[in-house]
């Protein structure tokens, strides 16, 4: 416990906050991307959140208190990971050159599986998220300069 | 404020207070840094209900009991309100979300600014209990 613990665990959300948004910003400018350097169309990619803990973390509502991971020191990215699960959108365009030359699908270009509607929402909880961090920041600056009122 | 019980008391048991109400706090940023973290649990802090107890518990008359045997069980003893600590309790029965998180970002606000709000508080009456000090001192 210490005072500047409050703001550190409420930067570590703003960062991860921040990031988050780094990578809509990210997944909204490549949704047209057709072409990549690991081939085929943009993948649409997704940060992975962890609450970060300083001990190892173990967690059971049976767990005595001596193997508690006690307060948790707020939240960490792990990974940016491509989303691989959804399918890319798919439009009929044969002069593209990027265009599907054989088989069933010949004609159709693979457009990003990017969701310009979904990204939009993110974005709008990601900067909630972030002015929530905020929040609680200036409040613990507020609280601290009362405590150092005292026996003024 | 209303003055009763000794000074230094009244001092110690709003420092215990304020400490506690850091510890909260340092558990609200916990939550709401972690509000978008999938299978995240929310934790909370008791401590004013465990305070309240040991300080009725000194204030109740307590009947003697002899003990005459090392293995006697002492009843309701006065519980000493230095030994009540900020404890952290992990709320993993709710979930209020699809991916297992229950943080809820707007209850966690109005705790934080509640919490806030009693900290500065106790360190106004912290600042008080000097005043009234100084009153007799000058």
């Amino acid at each position: 416990m210490g005072i500047f613990t409050g703001i550190n665990t409420a930067a570590s959300g703003l960062t991860a906050q921040r990031t988050r948004l780094d990578v809509i910003a990210d997944n909204i400018a490549n949704a047209n991307t057709t072409r990549t350097e690991e081939g085929g169309a943009f993948l649409r990619k997704r940060v992975i959140f962890r609450p970060r803990v300083s001990d190892p973390y173990w967690r059971s509502p049976f767990t005595p208190e001596a193997l508690d991971n006690g307060v948790g020191k707020g939240v960490r990215i792990v990974s940016i990971e491509a989303d691989r699960d959804s399918k890319p959108r798919l439009v009929y365009d044969p002069t593209h050159p990027d265009a599907i030359k054989f088989g069933e699908q010949k004609g159709y270009v693979e457009y990003p599986n990017v969701n310009i509607v979904d990204e939009m929402v993110d974005m709008i909880a990601a900067s909630r998220s972030y002015e929530a961090n905020v929040a609680v920041i200036n409040g613990s600056k507020s609280m601290f300069s009362k405590a150092l009122e005292i026996g003024r | 404020m209303i003055y009763t019980g000794s000074f230094g008391k009244n001092l110690d048991i709003l420092r215990r207070a304020m400490d506690a109400a850091v510890v909260r706090r340092e558990v609200i940023a916990d939550n709401i840094a972690n509000a978008d973290t999938p299978n995240f649990k929310r934790s909370v802090v008791t401590f004013e209900s465990e305070l309240k107890r040991a300080l009725d518990s000194e204030r109740v008359e307590h009947f003697p009991m002899l003990l005459t045997d090392r293995r006697h069980i002492v009843p309701d003893e006065p519980i000493d309100y230095r030994t009540v600590e900020p404890r952290r309790v992990l709320d993993y029965l709710t979930t209020s979300k699809n991916n297992g998180n229950n943080v809820d970002i707007e209850e966690e606000g109005v705790l934080a600014l509640q919490n806030q709000l009693q900290y500065e508080t106790m360190s106004q009456a912290i600042g008080s209990q000097f005043s009234i000090v100084n009153l007799v001192l000058r």
